[in-house]
């Protein structure tokens, strides 16, 4: 199944883009994350005292002038990045003619491309039911990109999500980059859970939802008697008025809020897009006025 | 309550019909979506619902029960019978010449009545009855106790006045019975007459003040080439200046009245001259305008100058006869001798056979034998021969008290008419004798065979001193007028009169045309034909005699008593109490149940689109 064109163009624009990262990253490779320890970057940190042995390059002789004390300089460390990309693949993703499934694998591409860019490491995961499938495994490099990001085309969405019953057993890293989280978050199912782990765990969380036109203005109206595409046991038969609309978007908006304050306690950032929504405006307007991209 | 097709209620089996359809079938749209959760969330955010919301579901259902309730009930047509609250009534509606007068409204009196009459029944309850009586030429009963008000109304905006001077006698002797039988039975005399006492009658007035102009008593005089016709000219509301035209054969002339100063009411009389040898019509004219232009011109025609006579005189020596016809008809006489009478002649009134005996008589006119020598088949008396009496011999004159022969002695002295021979005759046909010689006729009328009259001088005029006489000249005249009965006795009439017509001999049709155009072909079984005169304007007679037609006019107008707006008459009662008691009504609820249907309509379209469109 073919979900996405790689848009070569689109992705030579992303190269101008940089993650950013809020946790300093503790990557076991060198990269271009800042790391909490010191290392042989440029910036510098701080000054210890020159123990033997050290490298006499890095004594501070004008300080040694002032203070007749030999220090040695310290500077700060730059690691390679682990970015965790979790897709929601219930089949609500790809239900009917929303698209949502084909916004979601798109941004999972992009984001995967900024951070092969930056020569993080890179996975990706599907989230089925309460389970983590991997799609694409600690990728690094543009040619594992250009060789694996196919497999993304590989994704079946279908049945529930549960996904903090998935990520929470999974191996999400501590403090090693970045998780997202790509998923219409229209479900009972918790998942607030799921994301305040990934934050214990150290890890930068953005959260994206991904919505329908369908869902956010829905034209139903009449008796009618709705099926979930996910669950034969889940159905809504009602004559749907103009009341009822009202208070669906109110539903709506409760369910935005939901997801938006619970990023937001956690300091987790969270994106709300619509299957619609031109990947150029989510990159270089929207992620970066909320400052994950710069 | 009461069904008029009862079987519409089975219609009502439609309703458990309808319960079961909307049970069975299932309203709801099916429909799978990528997620219910944010639907089913909603329920949490819905308002509290109001108490009406929960019949939401049902009410196209109770609207179409409804629906199919009310067509059922339309089907059946129910009629609501309501206690005492319908009416008898009875209308008597005068339609007398004075209700032509244009009332209020630019309508005349009459359709103002006949508005009041429509209102009225307009606005009574269904299950009243209506009878309308109708005084016009006539008293007749137009409907009769009907319930059925389109009915009632068709017939009433079909009348039309007449012109007639009307009494009630009748028209009250018909309400009283149906008053008698239904003393609640309430009783409307719509007209234009003021009436001094009323009982048991609702009077409904129609006149109004308006000016209403009329002529009446027109005569004239024709003497010496000068005209001279007088009148009168009456003003019926107030007082007018009026003025009066004088028109002569349908032309007008400029004679034209000075101003009339016209009292209120009273006639007022006028006088116009104009050189005039002689005239087929006078009309006079009221030049001004009113509300009721029919009594505003009278025409006289000239009864004399349609009652020309075709005479056939065959003589050897004409002069007697033909001076005498010249001297008091105005007859055509076309004279011949006897030589060139061949007996094809036809297309005369009267022909004169003078000393002359023709092998056969005509059949197309009278007859006037003198001293003929033999006799003439079909003539009803035989000739005998000649008789010379020694000398002159006086003639006596009958002393019959027959009417004909009154009318033909009339002004006639006959003492001096003397004769020298006659010829004796014998008659087997009824004549009456008007002079005789020793019980001899000597002069004699009757009819022939062919059913003409026939006058017979049994001598020579120029064996007689007759032509010298004056009596001569009357007794032509009376023989004449005997030959030629006049047609039409009177040229002026008013409305509600009748017309007599004389069918003169040989006459095949009498046609009369009314002034609007109707044709009637009198009956002429006894000799002289009737035809009422129920318009106003002229009625032109015609006679086809002989194949030829002969005509005459005579003018009706409006009666006196007509032309006035409004005139006190008497007193107006039905006889016994009223009470008030009523018929049961009827109530008639198709229209309500229509429009009410029409709602239930509107209401489901309503509620199917707020559940299909949500337009709430």
């Amino acid at each position: 199944m073919s979900y996405f064109v790689i848009d070569e163009k689109f992705l030579q624009q992303l190269e101008a883009l940089q993650m950013l990262v809020k946790n300093n990253v503790a990557g076991l490779f060198g990269g271009v994350h800042k790391s909490k320890n010191f290392g042989s970057s440029c910036e510098f940190a701080d000054y210890r005292d020159y123990v033997p042995g050290d490298d006499i390059t890095k004594i501070d002789w004008n300080a040694y002038a002032r203070f007749e004390k030999l220090y040695q300089k310290l500077y700060l460390d730059e690691r390679q990045m682990h970015t965790r990309i979790y897709i929601d693949a219930s089949r609500s993703m790809n239900f009917g003619k929303g698209g949502k499934a084909e916004q979601a694998i798109k941004l999972a591409a992009a984001i995967a491309y900024l951070s092969i860019n930056e020569m993080d490491k890179v996975s990706v995961y599907v989230i089925k039911d309460k389970q983590i499938h991997t799609v694409i495994n600690g990728m690094v490099g543009k040619d594992a990109y250009i060789n694996s990001i196919g497999e993304l085309n590989s994704v079946e969405f279908d049945g529930d999500s549960y996904v903090s019953d998935a990520i929470i057993p999974s191996n999400v890293g501590y403090g090693d980059g970045m998780s997202v989280i790509i998923s219409d978050f229209l479900t009972d199912n918790d998942y607030e859970n799921g994301i305040n782990h990934l934050c214990d765990k150290k890890r930068d969380v953005l959260c994206i939802q991904v919505l329908s036109r369908e869902e956010l203005n829905p034209q139903i109206r009449g008796k009618m008697h709705l099926f979930d595409s996910e669950s034969a046991d889940k159905f809504y038969r009602k004559n749907i008025t103009r009341d009822i609309a009202r208070a669906y978007k109110d539903a709506l908006e409760y369910t935005i809020n939901r997801i938006k304050n619970t990023c937001a306690a956690r300091g987790a950032a969270y994106l709300n897009v619509t299957a619609e929504d031109d990947l150029g405006d989510i990159f270089f307007a929207k992620l970066i006025d909320m400052e994950v991209m710069k | 309550m009461s069904f008029l097709y009862p079987i519409g209620l089975l219609g009502l089996i439609g309703i458990p019909i309808l319960i079961i359809i909307y049970i069975i079938k299932s309203k709801y749209t099916e429909q799978t979506v990528a997620s219910t959760y944010l639907w089913r969330l909603s329920e949490k955010f819905l308002k509290r619902r109001k108490p009406l919301d929960k019949v939401t579901g049902i009410i196209s259902l109770i609207l179409q029960i409804l629906a199919v309730t009310l067509i059922s009930l339309a089907l059946a047509h129910p009629i609501i019978t309501l206690p005492d609250s319908a009416t008898e009534y009875c209308f008597i509606l005068d339609a007398s010449g004075s209700m032509n007068i244009e009332g209020s409204g630019g309508n005349t009196r009459f359709e103002n009545a006949k508005a009041e009459m429509l209102s009225r029944i307009d606005d009574a309850v269904d299950g009243s009855v209506y009878s309308l009586i109708y005084v016009g030429g006539d008293t007749r009963i137009v409907f009769e106790k009907t319930s059925d008000k389109q009915q009632a109304k068709t017939l009433i905006n079909e009348l039309t006045p007449s012109y007639h001077e009307e009494t009630y006698s009748d028209a009250i002797g018909i309400a009283q019975g149906y008053f008698d039988k239904n003393p609640g039975a309430k009783t409307y005399l719509i007209t234009d007459k003021v009436y001094a006492s009323k009982k048991n009658i609702e009077i409904i007035n129609v006149s109004g003040a308006v000016d209403n102009f009329a002529v009446s008593d027109v005569t004239y005089t024709l003497l010496g080439g000068k005209l001279t016709v007088l009148g009168n000219v009456t003003s019926y509301e107030s007082g007018a200046n009026l003025t009066v035209a004088l028109y002569l054969d349908g032309a007008q002339t400029p004679v034209v009245s000075g101003m009339i100063v016209a009292e209120a009411a009273i006639p007022t009389p006028f006088q116009l001259t104009y050189p005039a040898d002689g005239f087929s019509s006078i009309k006079i004219k009221i030049q001004q305008e009113d509300a009721f232009p029919a009594d505003d011109e009278v025409i006289i025609y000239n009864a004399e100058s349609e009652q020309s006579y075709k005479t056939l005189l065959v003589s050897d020596r004409p002069f007697f006869f033909n001076s005498v016809l010249s001297a008091v008809t105005n007859a055509r006489v076309d004279v011949i001798s006897t030589e060139d009478y061949t007996g094809d002649k036809n297309g005369y009134g009267l022909y004169i056979f003078d000393c002359y005996e023709p092998k056969e008589l005509p059949v197309d006119g009278a007859v006037w034998l003198v001293n003929p020598s033999g006799s003439v088949p079909e003539s009803g008396f035989s000739v005998q021969g000649q008789l010379e009496l020694n000398g002159a011999q006086l003639l006596e004159l009958t002393d019959s008290s027959s009417a004909l022969a009154a009318e033909l002695t009339s002004g006639v002295e006959g003492k001096d008419i003397y004769i020298s021979k006659y010829m004796k005759c014998g008659m087997y046909r009824t004549f009456t004798t008007i002079l005789s010689y020793q019980s001899n006729p000597i002069l004699f009328a009757g009819t022939n065979s062919h059913g003409n009259r026939e006058v017979v001088f049994a001598f020579d005029l120029h064996d007689s001193n007759m032509p010298l006489l004056m009596d001569f000249v009357v007794l032509m005249k009376n023989l004449i007028g005997y030959s030629f009965p006049e047609v039409i006795e009177d040229v002026s009439y008013y409305v509600g009169e009748e017309l007599m017509v004389n069918v003169v001999t040989n006459c095949e049709s009498v046609r009369v045309d009314s002034p609007s155009g109707e044709v009637s072909y009198l009956d002429m079984s006894d000799g002289v034909c009737e035809h009422q005169l129920d318009e106003v304007g002229t009625y032109n007679i015609t006679l086809m005699v002989g194949g030829s037609p002969r005509q005459f006019s005579v003018y009706s107008e409006v009666p006196m008593a007509e032309r006035a707006p409004s005139a006190l008459a008497d007193d107006m009662s039905l006889q016994g109490e009223a009470t008030a008691s009523g018929l049961d009504g009827e109530f008639d609820p198709l229209i309500i149940l229509l429009v009410c249907l029409i709602v239930i309509f509107a209401a489901d379209w309503m509620v199917y689109c707020y559940e299909k469109y949500q337009l709430r």
